[in-house]
């Protein structure tokens, strides 16, 4: 899943703003130049079933339901919106994907050990991993739990289904030097290794090649979770590469810090997984993706640990080797130690949102913004289907006085500025720095977007429109008790194809349903997410009902596979910041040329001979049997 | 190769088919007739004809029009006039701005610019006269206007016009979901005007249509075409990029942003000859460049026939045929052909058929990930991509050509071209129906009113024709003299004006071409067998070579040569024309044709007969015409290079049809067809295509020169399969070196 996903355990409703809040009564930087950071425990456990969903999106306490009411609710107390009601909800439900309340597809009961498969144990290996003394598990339900990322199609199989092969032993290595031993003794024994961080993969490249005879052990990196230092001086950190994404700022945070990398899925991912997927964060363009971030890699292939030999900020040293890491999938070793950029904290947080008359002005205005180089922390375009969607997820209006205001709102934007309800997009905004800076800025972006027919749409809008991102995930799961499939898929393109490609994947993704037989309309939105001097990324939600369809998956697979032919012909990319996995294998070749896909195979041949990393992604061969 | 083959068989379909006809009682062929003489009156256009005005999903748009007042309809309100879903609004005005601004002008100005060392203000303000001599100006308050004036002409004119209504709701459909292409048969100026108000009948968007600079230079009627929808462009234009950049943002930003419905003629021009003209491929190139780069999700091409009882302009096709040239167009020309007013033009049935997916029709065949690496508003069509589109334009003149409305005309047409010195009634009645169920059984629709009986079909379609024949006291039908209208000079020369009648009852032939060109052509191969019997290999070897021959004249759709071959063996076999047997007298024999899957064999006899012989027929006088195209290439004295001194292709054109003009005034053929211009120049631009032909550029023109040898080669083939000329042609050697033809004549 894409960028933020925060939580609110502090109940704080953002990380960005709680950091505002502490920053003003930080101590001034320690003299030391590193600091020790103390260990503190994860927020996600080693036995993550007490706390995640086994089928579903993240934690247990938190999902939609169905109150009495027959309303929508949303369970917990972990975000903004939990204990809430959502009136508008199951009537948009109902309206855009044809959700019938009296249809209901639960999911299977929960699998217990006697259903998941016996494992395949190489025991010389597990003999002398005994006597490394590093912490391992075969119990049934770790491994289930370590066997899948989040497609539609992993948690379809949990919901309804069997894993072909999962794996056979999960291994938490404590540090460094375990992870070397670990890698040592499987390819000693030739045993598969698949890393894990946080297993928020969207590209299948967690699942286990199914025809794999050998003993596939899962490496959960989630017990290599400590900040090892911070140098102030050079604004680094150097952590393990299991940290996810919430205790890095909550603890960068602690000490005036951050790193300012916030994925959507920054509650449960992992720094390794970042930096193994070459993720991107919401705020870039402050701070940039991983690879702007990273300033020095340390990587346990079985040729041995790669790394470079100084921490510096640029390097000519040949082509750079952590661009061969980054991305590499976990195709080519472990990644365990990252030192990272950190930034002091922003002074100021601050939303904002734009209220455009359709989205092609929308899309001219972040273009500019991007020429302009003005942009934002943040700045993300929704389109109209998914401003409705926004507005279908508003909660129950308190008091009289919030729904007058809301009357007035709307009456404002239909009747004096004469916008279409049915058309309109909007911006939704995140500015950080100092007050002087972001009040600049502001004002900057207000008024490019008045050249584009742009109103500002109040900070409320834009908060809650981050909100949305995070509400997404959790609500497919409410989509599957009702016959709906549903999936996000991601691109970059150009800025003068940004709005063919939008449109021309749309009209594909609802003419293919209708060729197919999908008896309901589809949802399909789109948004921009990402601006680039070049371009920009566009992430893409496609959900259909399935009833009166005999295969939904593989039709839905088929759908996401024609929508993404339309995007590269449209000039869109294989990816922005997903990865391929093994979902999009299939247009490596033609992406990166036949050379270009040999240097990888050569890569792996050398880095990985025996293929320990034999997780199937990337370049990796469908093994033939 | 025996070139007398031919004539061993029947050749004449008559031959079979005629005998001792009693002649009819009636002499008048007026009174004959289901309904008087009086059935066409301009006085009272409301009561026109018995003819149904809903028929086989056609509905007439005529009718409610003969029954209200024209000047309601031409001010009503139109209703949910259909639009494309991300249609911006913008004037033809913002359209030329928006053109003038775009990134390909630009980039073209700053390319030429950098070449040519024009200034770019001077570049500009070429690319601004070139698009305001291109631009349309389509406003509403015009074609109101025009349509009150359209549905008068066409109440004088016609006396139905038929719509397929299931074609206009699938149309309405369209147009809002995706950019669509209209791409309409062409045969008569009347094509575009149709179809522009057939869209205004149905509350459609008018189209806009690409249309030749010759109607610019009319001054009333340039004008309000342009107000209509009409945009202006030349017929080519080479290598100035400026036009082509110009004319493709022009065509581009229309289709995009779906301000109108695109119109077009696939064609190119009006076909003079009422077949189907080889299809031109510049303005489908030009408009799904945007597919291709994907400006468009998709973009749908609608195929469009229209077919007319009697074409407005079928005297002025037969003299320009000749090389009579046609008045140029001008209004007052226009005013003069107001006596075609008075004249019965008979019905015309408007087929909006199945859309066209430029997606589907792509599917796999084209990669359009190439275009990712370059700017969109730089031209590059690849080569795949033009194959695609050629092939995509043949396939539309094909589905174009399967909707086509076979009036009895033109199956009479075909048969009196059979039958020049006359015919019976009676006998054209019976000839007509078998030709009738040929035609059905070939998948025709043929108008043919089920209440009617033939004779009475016939002889109202007698009435409807009576300007190029006659029938006689003793009901026998011959062909007349129909002299020119619009040229000055009486023209004398009896050969001409016979030349002119046969061609415009050949035009009606040819309508029919299309459904039986396949079938003629194994007919054509059988019956210029001498053997006992023909393999079917070899069959389908004499059908590939003919096709190649006739590709100038008929639409083959490129690589279907195996499918049409086998089609048309099949649809033989099943009308009894064709006698195959499979040659096993032993059982080893059905062994080893394991090993020769097509040990079918065609009993060349048995498949002498009527339906081989007419079909063959049909086709002699085009296969006739590329023998005389040959014959006088051959006589071209040679150069002291070893060659004949290269001529432009227009002169040799001319010089054809001067030996065709001696070949018919000493009776050595009978064919007038070969006079016509554009056979014999389909004749030249075969033997080029076959490679028989050297060929110069001088001045930006071709020049050609025979290579004689393969000439003679070619002449050869050809006269294996017609009956030659039985005029003394002496002394051809194989080196084609001979002069003696010329010396005869």
């Amino acid at each position: 899943m894409e960028e933020q996903r925060e939580s609110s355990k502090d109940g704080v409703v953002s990380p960005s703003i709680a950091v505002a809040a502490t920053a003003a009564g930080q101590p001034p930087p320690s003299s030391l130049s590193r600091l020790p950071v103390e260990d503190q425990p994860s927020s996600i456990p080693k036995r993550r079933q007490e706390l995640l969903k086994w089928n579903g999106w993240g934690y247990k306490d938190s999902k939609f339901i169905l109150n009495k009411n027959g309303h929508v609710e949303f369970t917990g107390e972990r975000y903004r919106l939990s204990g809430h009601v959502m009136p508008h909800l199951r009537e948009w439900m109902s309206k855009t994907v044809g959700i019938d309340l009296d249809q209901k597809t639960p999911a299977q009961p929960e699998l217990t050990a006697a259903d998941i498969p016996l494992p395949n144990i190489n025991d010389a290996f597990v003999e002398e991993l005994k006597r490394s003394g590093i912490s391992y598990s075969d119990d049934p339900t770790d491994r289930l739990f370590r066997a899948h990322g989040h497609t539609l199609h992993e948690v379809f199989v949990l919901r309804e289904g069997r894993f072909a092969r999962i794996p056979d032993l999960v291994v938490w290595p404590g540090c460094h030097k375990d992870v070397e031993e670990v890698v040592k003794l499987a390819g000693k024994h030739n045993v598969v290794i698949i890393p894990f961080g946080g297993g928020t993969s969207v590209t299948g490249a967690l699942e286990c090649p199914s025809h794999e005879k050998r003993m596939i052990i899962s490496l959960d990196t989630s017990q290599m979770a400590r900040i090892l230092w911070l140098d102030e001086k050079n604004l680094t950190a150097c952590c393990e590469c299991g940290i996810i994404g919430q205790d890095l700022e909550r603890r960068l945070t602690e000490k005036g810090y951050c790193t300012g990398h916030e994925p959507d899925s920054i509650e449960f991912s992992s720094l390794g997984g970042w930096v193994a997927t070459r993720a991107s964060g919401m705020k870039k363009n402050i701070y940039g993706n991983i690879e702007d971030l990273v300033v020095h890699i340390k990587m346990v292939t079985p040729r041995g640990t790669l790394e470079k030999s100084c921490l510096v900020p640029r390097i000519s040293s040949g082509p750079d080797l952590h661009h061969v890491i980054m991305g590499s999938e976990g195709t080519l070793g472990v990644v365990t130690e990252v030192t990272i950029k950190v930034r002091p904290l922003p002074e100021v947080c601050k939303y904002g949102s734009i209220v455009f008359p359709n989205f092609e002005s929308g899309v001219s205005c972040l273009q500019e913004v991007a020429r302009q180089r003005v942009a934002p922390a943040s700045i993300r375009l929704m389109d109209n289907e998914q401003f409705q969607f926004g507005h279908a997820l508003k909660p129950e209006v308190g008091s009289f006085l919030a729904s007058f205001v809301e009357g007035l709102k709307k009456l404002y934007i239909t009747k004096i500025k004469g916008f279409d309800l049915t058309k309109i997009s909007v911006a939704t905004l995140l500015f950080e720095g100092s007050k002087e800076e972001v009040s600049a800025r502001e004002k900057k972006v207000y008024e490019i977007a008045s050249k584009f027919g742009g109103i500002p749409g109040g900070e409320e809008n834009g908060q809650r429109g981050y909100m949305l991102t995070y509400v997404i995930a959790y609500l497919r799961d409410l989509g599957f008790e009702y016959f709906i499939v549903a999936e996000s898929f991601e691109t970059s393109a150009p800025w003068d194809r940004v709005l063919d490609l939008c449109r021309n994947t749309k009209d594909r993704i609802i003419r293919e349903c209708k060729e197919r037989g999908v008896q309901f309309p589809p949802y399909a939105t789109c948004r921009v997410t990402q601006t680039y001097d070049a371009g920009a990324c566009v992430y893409f939600y496609f959900g259909f009902n399935y009833r009166g369809v005999a295969n939904p998956v593989e039709l839905y697979e088929e759908i996401e596979r024609c929508a993404r032919e339309e995007i590269l012909a449209s000039g869109g990319s294989i990816s922005h910041h997903h990865g391929i996995g093994k979902i999009r294998k299939q247009w490596l070749q033609r992406t990166v040329s036949e050379p270009g896909f040999g240097l990888l195979q050569a890569v792996k041949q050398y880095l990985d001979p025996q293929n320990i990393f034999g997780n199937g992604n990337l370049m990796i061969p469908d093994s033939k049997l | 190769m025996d070139g007398s083959g031919a004539s061993a068989v029947p050749v004449n379909g008559k031959a079979r088919t005629s005998s001792p006809c009693p002649a009819q009682s009636s002499g008048e062929l007026r009174a004959n007739s289901v309904t008087s003489a009086s059935w066409i009156n301009p006085d009272q256009p409301r009561d026109v004809s018995t003819l149904a005005s809903y028929k086989d999903s056609y509905q007439d748009i005529l009718n409610e029009r003969r029954q209200d007042w024209d000047f309601v309809f031409m001010t009503r309100t139109r209703k949910d006039v259909p639009k494309y879903k991300h249609h911006v609004p913008r004037s033809p005005e913002d359209i030329k701005q928006h053109v003038l601004n775009s990134d390909r002008v630009k980039y073209t100005v700053e390319r030429l610019h950098g070449e040519k060392k024009t200034s770019k203000a001077e570049l500009l303000k070429q690319a601004e006269a070139i698009l305001d001599e291109m631009a349309h100006a389509l406003s509403m308050k015009s074609v109101r206007g025009f349509a009150f004036f359209l549905i008068k002409v066409f109440k004088q004119l016609f006396q139905r016009v038929y719509v397929n209504e299931e074609g206009v709701q699938m149309l309405r459909k369209m147009m809002h979901e995706y950019p669509v292409l209209l791409m309409p048969t062409h045969r008569s100026y009347m094509d575009f005007l149709l179809l522009s108000y057939v869209c205004y009948h149905y509350d459609l968007p008018l189209p806009a249509i690409a249309a030749a600079m010759d109607f610019k230079g009319m001054k009333f009627f340039g004008w309000l075409l342009r107000h209509c929808g009409a945009f202006y462009i030349r017929r080519s234009f080479g290598t100035d990029w400026l036009y082509w950049a110009v004319f493709t943002e022009y065509v581009q930003t229309q289709l995009r942003n779906g301000d109108a419905p695109l119109e077009f003629f696939v064609e190119g021009t009006r076909s003079r000859t009422n077949k189907s003209y080889i299809p031109k491929t510049g303005m489908l190139a030009a408009s799904l460049e945007s597919y291709f780069k994907a400006e468009l999700p998709d973009t749908m091409m609608i195929p469009v026939t229209i077919s007319y009882d009697r074409i407005v302009e079928e005297s002025l096709y037969a003299y320009e045929l000749l090389g009579i040239p046609k008045p140029k167009e001008s209004t007052s020309a226009l005013l003069k052909a107001r006596s075609v007013l008075s004249d019965d033009y008979g019905c015309v049935h408007v087929f909006i058929g199945d859309p066209i997916s430029i997606r589907q029709f792509s599917n796999g065949k084209i990669d359009r990930v190439l275009h990712s690496l370059e700017p969109r508003y730089i031209n590059s069509v690849n080569k795949d991509e033009m194959k695609l589109i050629n092939d995509l334009a043949f396939h539309i003149v094909r589905q174009q050509q399967r909707h086509l409305v076979i009036s009895p005309w033109s199956l009479m047409a075909a048969i009196l071209m059979q039958n020049r010195e006359g015919i019976p009634v009676r006998q054209l009645v019976k000839e007509a129906d078998w030709l009738k169920r040929q035609a059905y059984n070939l998948g025709a629709y043929v108008d043919w009113p089920g209440d009617l009986s033939t004779d009475d079909i016939i002889r109202r379609n007698l009435l409807l024709h009576k300007n190029v024949l006659t029938v006689s006291d003793d009901d026998m039908i011959e062909l007349k003299l129909v002299r020119p209208g619009h040229v000055n000079k009486p023209i004398k020369d009896d050969i001409l004006l016979n030349a002119a009648t046969n061609l415009i009852v050949a035009s009606y032939r040819n309508q029919v071409t299309h459904l039986f060109v396949r079938d003629a052509l194994v007919a054509l191969s059988v019956n210029s067998c001498t053997e006992e019997t023909m393999s079917m290999d070899e069959l389908f070897q004499k059908y590939s070579l003919l096709e190649r021959y006739l590709s100038k004249d008929f639409v083959f759709q490129p690589g279907q040569t195996k499918q049409d071959f086998d089609l048309a063996i099949l649809s033989l076999k099943h009308s009894g024309a064709l006698v195959i047997a499979d040659n096993f007298t032993h059982i080893s024999d059905i062994a080893e044709s394991k090993a020769a899957p097509n040990a079918a064999i065609v009993q060349v006899k048995k498949s002498f007969n009527k339906h081989t012989t007419f079909y063959s027929q049909m086709f002699e006088p085009f296969l006739l015409a590329y023998w005389v195209v040959c014959q006088h290439l051959l006589s071209i004295p040679i150069d002291v290079h070893g060659r004949p001194l290269p001529k432009r292709a227009k002169d040799l054109t001319k010089d054809v049809q001067k030996l065709a003009i001696r070949l018919l005034e000493e009776n050595a053929v009978k064919h007038y067809e070969i006079l016509s211009l554009d056979l014999i120049n389909n004749g030249i631009l075969m033997l080029m295509d076959v490679g028989t032909m050297y060929k110069d550029k001088r001045n930006n023109e071709t020049w050609l020169s025979p290579n004689s040898v393969a000439v003679a080669a070619v002449a050869d083939e050809l006269g294996a399969y017609i009956e030659l000329p039985s005029i003394p042609i002496s002394n051809f050697t194989s080196s084609g070196r001979s002069l003696v033809m010329q010396a005869k004549l």
